[in-house]
């Protein structure tokens, strides 16, 4: 964390984390699903810092990204946040052009 | 107009013979969803949206019927029972289980996670039935939704009873390690768990051992291995395989740049309960899910954008095909002849498992297969 300074709250837990000793409960997945906030190659690159091993064409690999939150970042999370963005698109290949922008919704 | 208030039975043929129309699918091929299997016949489930699973008929290689599975789709991981007739579906985004009777397409089993709406269970992947068919198994990964803040709550095996109904509740429950996906039971009864290890579970005591190191593998000059388990594949050959890819360095200078970039897989037989660990290529490419051929446990095949199939004495790709698009999950027949390639879109696509020259498409009714398991099994 000593080049990286946290600027909202999340990252300030993170580094609170740190700094009262509990980063040994944190243990990085071999199998990475559901949420996790990762640097995994696989949607913009590929593992050989190429395209030729990302899913061809994106469209097959939007539902398999979206509905586990593989990627939550690149695509909806749709295991928890947004299940219904979709709904008018559950065939990504014929219907993608219905599939929109999601945004955080106010708080109530 | 609801149909299904006149006459259930015609309500679900029409729904059947609508899908296929929809799907420009030949109705005179699709059966009704109460069209019972034929014994002794082979076939394969795969789900799609909008939440069903389709049956092939793997022998004459058409859609058999579709069956409608209740709540929202996701991730549609499947097993199939060791009846034969029963197939359990991870649904409505990871936090419920419905067993769903492929003879009638009726619901015979479910449960869901958490009853208590401040608390959001999801199972990643992880289900799994005992080989006498008796008891269903999930890992129940459980957050507290408190107003202010999200809790994780710890995770833990919950045991249900097959027979436990449309609300059934755990039986049993057990302390398990975090990080747990795909999940399988051997002959023995033992509980196969993949998560930073393979575990073997004892569904009876909690108790538990490393089947197969994974990320505390102790392979001299070998990087740990970084695995995909989404897709827990019953295979023909009873194996629970997961591939690998890892890299083996040329001394303890371990210098990258030098070092192998090697795939393989560990393989649980779930028969005998013998593991193993072995590479089998370079490499060269991704693959999200592989298997060993029925026929031969030498050749083992890998799919995502193309579909390979590797010598694994050799550690060399024997052939490989160019696929229309990426395809994450593979399934062959008993026979090992044929390769069925499910996941992704709405197309399974069919393989000659010796040639690698493509025998067909089957379009399904409705949306994306996804992150879907596909099973093929003799009913």
């Amino acid at each position: 964390m000593k080049f990286l300074k946290p600027i909202n709250n999340k990252a300030q837990l993170l580094d609170q984390a740190v700094t009262d000793n509990q980063v040994e409960e944190v243990v990085a997945m071999s199998s990475l699903a559901g949420c996790t906030a990762t640097t995994d190659p696989g949607w913009e690159i590929d593992a050989f810092g190429s395209v030729t091993s990302l899913c061809q064409p994106m469209e097959s690999d939007l539902y398999g990204c979206a509905d586990p939150c593989w990627w939550p970042a690149q695509v909806p999370d749709m295991m928890n946040t947004y299940q219904d963005w979709n709904k008018d698109a559950q065939n990504s290949k014929d219907d993608w052009r219905n599939l929109g922008t999601v945004f955080p919704a106010d708080k109530k | 107009m609801n149909i299904t208030k006149i006459k259930p039975s015609l309500a679900i043929r029409l729904n059947t013979a609508l899908l296929a129309i929809a799907a420009g699918v030949a109705p005179s091929f699709v059966q009704a969803a109460d069209a019972p299997l034929k014994s002794g016949n082979e076939y394969m489930v795969v789900a799609n949206y909008p939440n069903q699973i389709n049956v092939i008929d793997v022998v004459t290689d058409k859609l058999f019927k579709t069956c409608k599975v209740p709540g929202a789709f996701g991730p549609g991981v499947m097993q199939v029972a060791p009846d034969n007739k029963t197939a359990y579906i991870l649904s409505n985004h990871y936090e419920d289980i419905y067993g769903i009777n492929l003879d009638t397409c009726d619901v015979s089993f479910h449960t869901r996670f958490s009853s208590d709406p401040t608390v959001r269970t999801k199972s990643i992947f992880s289900m799994a039935i005992s080989p006498d068919g008796k008891e269903v198994y999930a890992i129940h990964n459980p957050t507290k939704l408190n107003t202010d803040h999200y809790r994780i709550q710890p995770t833990q095996l919950a045991v249900y009873s097959s027979d436990g109904g449309l609300d059934a509740k755990p039986i049993r429950t057990f302390p398990v390690p975090r990080q747990i996906t795909v999940m399988t039971t051997g002959a023995d009864g033992g509980l196969y768990m993949a998560g930073a290890d393979i575990y073997k579970f004892d569904v009876h005591t909690g108790k538990y051992t490393t089947a197969i190191a994974s990320r505390n593998w102790q392979r001299p000059l070998y990087a740990p291995p970084d695995v995909l388990n989404a897709w827990p594949i019953q295979t023909p050959s009873k194996d629970f395989t997961i591939l690998y890819t890892t890299a083996k360095f040329q001394d303890d200078s371990y210098n990258v740049d030098t070092a192998d970039w090697i795939y393989g897989f560990m393989n649980v037989n779930l028969e005998t309960g013998k593991t193993q660990t072995t590479d089998f290529g370079p490499i060269t490419e991704i693959y999200f899910t592989g298997m060993m051929s029925p026929k031969d446990p030498n050749i083992v095949f890998g799919v995502l954008n193309r579909l390979a199939k590797y010598d694994v004495k050799e550690k060399k790709l024997i052939k490989a095909a160019a696929l229309d698009h990426s395809y994450y999950c593979i399934a062959m027949n008993h026979d090992g002849s044929k390769i069925y390639l499910g996941g992704t879109f709405n197309d399974v696509a069919i393989y000659d498992a010796d040639s690698l020259e493509k025998l067909g498409n089957i379009q399904l009714p409705g949306g994306d297969m996804a992150i879907s398991t596909s099973q093929i099994f003799i009913r």
